[in-house]
């Protein structure tokens, strides 16, 4: 009826026309009632953070006073520290053991809890249990488990015939694989549950359809269960990637980034040069290179992503 | 009506981003004192460290018109939550320096007065390292030094002297080697912090980890990994891998010889009369030398500790200035010496009558060598007075792990901290 009336007119009338404004405005207050709580919140807590963090990067401030404004000094500075570049690939190191041994573990161990056993759920909750405990606790027993001499890995090792079994913890070899074993077997409950919501969404026809077939248990996997599992795929190789690449606490607490720097990560480097040795301009720039692996990464597995579904 | 309420809403919106943006900067404007003083002092684990207490308790006795309040931070995390607070403008008008690598981090940020006028009493330890370009910026009240802690029943047992007060290290070594080889013990533990090597190599080689010349380590890290390998101390991947700790090892009698801070007697003596340490007959004597020179109790010793002490916050209220001096001036003389002294805390000074203090708590060693060994020394400072020397420490650091968990040999680890130190310290 009004749409009626303003085409017939041509141009809405004066008093339409304020009321719709004031019904856009209505919206508008509303909409902006629902996100402001949150987005202030965001603002304080993460926006105006992220972005002064951006500008302490090209400082230099030990948090006192104010920061000298030093353009992209402390990114040369970066490409040119020993350091840096040791933490830069031990990050790139850790995440590529990390990444496919978590989907590898936490795929498994979906697929043999994905059946209606009796007491799966309890096989569940305790393949769950290492994701919520605390990681200083999980340290302190994996780094006895791990003891050079005395430690039940290497003692099972000699005894099935390892005459030099690995150092572990105390070797620069063998240290961040032993990192990695320890973050997976801690990561793997949670993804595992991400991928267990994944395998109920697969229809039961489908499986039923390729038995007919005559598929076999691995063509059934390969042709059935991991196209059906593209998107819980996709979720979990971009929310992996990125928690490794920022990978902190369990290493500070396992080695603290030793033995000498074989362990050491872009996470602790930030740490150990901002809260540590108080230069928290050079620190900044080390953490904006992290958020720019960091997107970088992920930007690459959306792109890759949408080129498949293509 | 209702836009007006919109910009409303958004001035809101922007005063409160703005108000999130610069809070902490202002600080409300404090008014004159006259007459009563009240000062904040910062301190950690008040309940298990009543050194602050005492102090305070003392100069309100003295001074009634100057009450000393006491403001608690978490022990773990004190230097961040002082920084943050300082930086906020909300710091204690007494700044206890707990780590002396954070003053030139506060003195460079404008957060410390000069505090050169407080008249410091003869022979107080660590002054130096609250000195800034010839200016003083807080004063030592308490000083630990390195000391050597050994079990007497253990020595007993195993038959072997008693440290004298003239052992090198290698005297230290053959006696941890005997005393292991006599299975009663082993004959040392030493712990894995850096400094239980490159204080004692620093200070007794007379150098400093500012020369970024780190070869005079090299004699010290070897004797320590030949003690490892002849078992007469438990290796550091061992120690690390089972979470070891000081008190365990020399407390339960583990081990014979302890080389430690002089902290440490206070917690032996709580921990024996708690039941949470064996009780044994135990000694102090000065750290093992480099060699003969500075040997017996006729020589001074050399061994390393870092001070505490007190420093001022430039923003006080000049009405409190004076107050806060007088305080620092206390705290850093032999009347507080004394009482620290009486509480097992070692000051930063110390006298006949302080040592005698010290050593009257019962369960605190009797003997001469002991009282030498607490009250005298030439105390190098750990962690020299340099807005480098945090990073120096932790190129060290990694030094020190890569050593002693035997992943890189003693020369390469060397080469590769004096490398890392060109690279990353000589930037600036």
């Amino acid at each position: 009826m009004t749409t009626a009336a303003a085409t017939k007119a041509g141009r809405p009338e004066p008093s339409q026309r304020r009321r719709r404004s004031k019904l856009t405005l209505r919206n508008t207050l509303l909409g902006w009632s629902f996100i402001l709580p949150n987005f202030l919140g965001f603002a304080t807590l993460t926006l105006v953070p992220v972005v002064t963090l951006f500008y302490m990067s090209m400082t230099n401030w030990n948090v006192f006073g104010t920061a000298t404004w030093v353009g992209f000094a402390n990114f040369e500075r970066l490409i040119g520290d020993g350091s840096f570049r040791i933490s830069f690939w031990n990050t790139i190191y850790y995440a590529a053991l990390h990444i496919p041994l978590t989907i590898v573990a936490s795929l498994g161990l979906a697929l043999l809890l994905n059946n209606k056993l009796r007491g799966v759920a309890f096989f569940r909750t305790a393949a769950f249990l290492p994701y919520i405990t605390s990681i200083v606790a999980i340290a302190v027993v994996w780094n006895l488990l791990f003891s050079p001499d005395y430690g039940p890995i290497n003692q099972i090792l000699r005894a099935v015939g390892m005459a030099n079994p690995p150092g572990w913890l105390t070797s620069s070899d063998w240290a961040m694989p032993a990192v990695v074993i320890v973050s997976t077997w801690r990561d793997m409950g949670y993804y595992m549950i991400l991928f267990l919501a994944g395998l109920q969404t697969v229809p039961r026809e489908l499986y039923e359809a390729a038995r007919v077939d005559g598929a076999g248990a691995w063509q059934r996997f390969r042709n059935v269960t991991i196209p059906c599992l593209r998107p819980t795929m996709f979720f979990v190789t971009v929310m992996l990637t990125i928690n490794s690449f920022k990978i902190f606490d369990l290493i500070l607490v396992m080695t603290d980034g030793g033995p000498g720097q074989s362990t050491s990560v872009i996470s602790q480097f930030i740490y150990r040069k901002g809260f540590e040795e108080n230069q928290f301009g050079y620190a900044s720039s080390a953490a904006v290179v992290l958020f720019f692996l960091c997107i970088g990464v992920t930007i690459f597995q959306f792109i890759w992503n949408k080129r498949r579904n293509v | 009506m209702k836009r007006k309420f919109a910009a409303a809403t958004a001035v809101a919106v922007m005063a409160s981003l703005t108000l999130a943006g610069c809070s902490g900067e202002a600080e409300p404007a404090v008014t004159t004192e006259e007459g009563p003083v009240t000062l904040t002092l910062s301190g950690w684990s008040l309940a298990t460290t009543p050194e602050f207490q005492v102090l305070a308790d003392a100069f309100h006795e003295k001074n009634p018109d100057v009450t000393v309040e006491l403001k608690e931070y978490d022990s773990a995390e004190y230097n961040t939550l002082v920084t943050a607070d300082l930086a906020a403008g909300v710091g204690p008008d007494i700044i206890t320096q707990k780590e002396v690598k954070f003053v030139t981090t506060f003195q460079e940020g404008g957060q410390l007065l000069d505090v050169s006028d407080v008249e410091l009493p003869d022979g107080v330890g660590g002054a130096s390292s609250y000195e800034i370009d010839d200016k003083a910026y807080g004063v030592p009240y308490r000083q630990d030094r390195w000391v050597l802690f050994y079990n007497k029943a253990l020595f007993d047992t195993a038959g072997v002297d008693y440290p004298d007060g003239s052992w090198t290290w290698d005297d230290y070594a053959d006696a941890a080697a005997a005393i292991s080889e006599s299975g009663t013990a082993k004959g040392a533990y030493q712990h894995r912090w850096q400094s239980t090597v490159q204080g004692f190599a620093s200070a007794q080689e007379g150098t400093d980890v500012l020369s970024g010349e780190f070869g005079y380590f090299a004699d010290y890290y070897d004797r320590v990994l030949d003690m490892q390998d002849a078992g007469a101390q438990i290796d550091f991947n061992t120690s690390s891998a089972n979470q070891l700790t000081y008190q365990g090892e020399f407390g339960m009698q583990k081990a014979a010889m302890l080389p430690m801070g002089t902290w440490y007697t206070a917690t032996l003596i709580a921990q024996q009369a708690a039941g949470e340490a064996d009780t044994f007959e135990w000694g102090i004597a000065p750290i093992p030398q480099a060699d003969a020179k500075t040997t017996g109790t006729d020589n001074t010793p050399l061994t390393f500790g870092d001070p505490t002490g007190l420093s001022i916050n430039a923003g006080i209220d000049e009405g409190k200035v004076e107050a806060a001096k007088e305080f620092l001036a206390f705290a850093a003389s032999l009347e507080a010496a004394e009482l620290l002294a009486e509480i097992g805390i070692t000051p930063a000074v110390a006298d006949e009558t302080v040592t005698e203090a010290y050593f009257a708590v019962e369960g605190a060693p009797t003997d001469d060598l002991s009282k030498f060994a607490w009250s005298t020394g030439e105390v190098a400072p750990e962690n020299p007075t340099s807005n480098k020397t945090a990073t120096i420490q932790n190129i060290l650091l990694d030094m020190h792990t890569a050593i002693l968990s035997g992943s890189t040999p003693v020369e390469q680890a060397i080469k590769d901290a004096e490398a890392r130190f060109e690279n990353e310290v000589q930037v600036d």
